[in-house]
């Protein structure tokens, strides 16, 4: 008797990884589309209110007007930003960073205290894919007619249904695209642009970009960009702990899984609560069994806990085996006094503080900010010459930017060096609504004072004559011959 | 699905690129090959934009293509 020869192993794919032909099966699996459920219920209304919220800002505050302008405008070609009462110019890049930062802050403390916030309810991504996805609903049917819809052969019904669901889809995502450019180019020379038809090819470029880039990413990209084009849902897991609210399936409650009548104890049949109807994961946007546990595709939408809801009550079972809960409150059962208890703890606490701080900072440096600036140059081309009347002259350029949207009057003066003057100059210089003003200023000092060299500091000083407590004062050197 | 490795993470970056570099330099002080740039202000974010995000699409290309196993580069 001889043993066979041993045969080689030999690999078969899953079906369910299977790579396409021609991808690297290792970095991404081939797409099963997912066919959402539609689902209501209270977190579904969260996520619609948001919708709403976001939408509104963000479709509607080109259209605000605020002193005779657009309230809300980056201005590109000015290279200023028109926040409601504010101007901001480059120079005030410092308020960005601190935006980014209380950003990034606000995101961890969030994500500490409650999962996937972001995701599940104000992203874009979610936001869009919600709006296009309900299109889909309105107009294809609910998920069991689509996925029929979708296996049908191509005849001129299915064609007409897909047909106008993209031409909806196209025009709500121009409309967003529209919206964008309205952002940094003034919406009314946007709209002036549509009749007689003069729009820029660059402003045409960006509406068509910014559409399609929401056309591919809510109505066919889909999941597949919070899974693998995300960069925070690779992170995530670094803020979670055991005490992080993320959506759970109670295990211990619903397990042993299985399907029985209605209103039968799940006792009386030796299962728990979970009567397997897969409903949960019907309804989830990334195609995930939340059963499974915690996983990164989990955008924390919560689309499963209102499922699943529904179906307890149909069951006549207390509600809550899919619901917001921490690891340490399913292991050692606590109840929803422990879990607000624990929301505060170091991590939180640290996150929840430098962002308070940083928010304070970035009021406190609007509320101080002077909406005045000046910038110094001096004329290096020249450097210091001897002029008539025995003085030393300097050339200088200032740089004055009037940052609120009135004109103002400024009173401009120098002084550092003993009989320091400014040479054809009245002292006063007027600076247009949210300007900056180059002005050229001869200075000169007599021939006997300060130091050869540079080491001579002299300051420049404006004020607004108007209001003197609006001035700034800032220094730069005299030149004078060795 | 490669591409998306190779675009996605390169237009984040030159969208931060662009950020940061028009925060600074103002277009209308550029210079090109020695002729102050006279496109429109639009014209030159949006050139610089593609510019930044063709110059880091190539780095993650070369990632991605240095990234291949041993098994994948025997193969050919």
């Amino acid at each position: 008797m001889t043993n066979p020869a041993p045969q080689p192993i030999k690999i078969v794919p899953s079906k369910k990884s299977a790579p396409l032909e021609g991808q690297e099966g290792s970095l991404y699996e081939a797409r099963k589309k997912i066919y959402v459920r539609a689902i209501s219920g209270a977190f579904t209304n969260w996520r619609w209110i948001l919708v709403w919220v976001t939408q509104l800002l963000y479709y509607g505050l080109p259209w605000l007007q605020w002193n005779g302008r657009q309230a809300v405008l980056f201005h590109l070609v000015e290279r200023k930003f028109y926040i409601f009462g504010w101007v901001f110019w480059p120079q005030d890049v410092f308020f960005l960073a601190i935006l980014l930062i209380i950003s990034a802050y606000a995101l961890f403390f969030f994500t500490a205290v409650a999962g996937r916030l972001w995701c599940g309810y104000a992203c874009p991504q979610t936001v869009y894919t919600e709006i296009f996805l309900w299109i889909e609903e309105k107009i294809e049917g609910d998920r069991n007619k689509r996925m029929k819809l979708d296996k049908a052969p191509m005849d001129a019904r299915k064609f007409r249904i897909k047909a106008s669901k993209h031409a909806i889809w196209v025009a709500v995502a121009l409309w967003t695209g529209f919206t964008f450019v309205a952002y940094f180019t003034p919406l009314k020379e946007l709209l002036g642009a549509f009749s007689p038809f003069t729009f820029g090819g660059w402003e045409i470029f960006w509406i068509l970009f910014y559409g399609a880039f929401t056309y591919f990413f809510a109505g066919i990209m889909r999941e597949q960009v919070c899974k693998y084009m995300c960069p925070y849902a690779r992170f995530q897991g670094v803020m979670f702990d055991p005490d992080t609210l993320v959506i759970t399936y109670d295990e211990e409650r619903g397990e042993p899984r299985g399907a029985r009548k209605k209103g039968v104890d799940p006792a009386s049949v030796s299962k728990g609560d979970c009567v397997d109807c897969g409903i949960c994961v019907q309804v989830c946007p990334t195609g995930i069994d939340i059963r499974d546990g915690l996983q990164y595709e989990c955008i924390g939408c919560a689309a499963c806990i209102d499922a699943c809801d529904q179906v307890m009550d149909k069951m006549d079972y207390p509600r809550g085996l899919i619901r917001y809960s921490t690891e340490n409150a399913i292991k050692k059962h606590w109840g929803r006094k422990e879990i607000v208890g624990h929301v505060m703890r170091p991590r939180t606490l640290i996150y929840g503080g430098i962002l308070a701080v940083v928010c304070l900072a970035f009021v406190w440096g609007l509320a101080t900010r002077e909406p005045l600036r000046m910038d110094i140059i001096r004329d290096r081309a020249t450097l210091s010459r001897e002029v008539a009347g025995g003085y030393i002259e300097n050339v200088y350029q200032l740089q004055i930017m009037n940052m609120t949207e009135a004109p103002r009057n400024f009173d401009v003066t120098v002084d550092g060096l003993e009989g320091i003057r400014i040479s054809d100059f009245d002292g006063k210089i007027e600076v247009a609504p949210a300007t900056m003003q180059a002005v050229t200023l001869r200075v000169q000092v007599p021939v006997d004072t300060g130091e050869p060299g540079s080491s001579n500091v002299i300051h420049f000083e404006i004020k607004a004559s108007d209001d003197p407590s609006v001035g700034v004062r800032e220094a730069s050197t005299f030149l004078l011959p060795r | 699905m490669k591409q998306i490795l190779v675009f996605w993470p390169s237009f984040l970056v030159a969208g931060i690129a662009e950020m940061v570099f028009f925060t600074v330099m103002d277009p209308q002080q550029l210079y090109l090959f020695g002729q102050p740039v006279d496109f429109s202000p639009i014209a030159t974010y949006s050139i610089g934009f593609f510019g930044f995000w063709l110059v880091c699409a190539a780095s993650s290309m070369l990632t991605v293509f240095f990234q291949r196993s041993a098994d994948d580069i025997n193969r050919l």
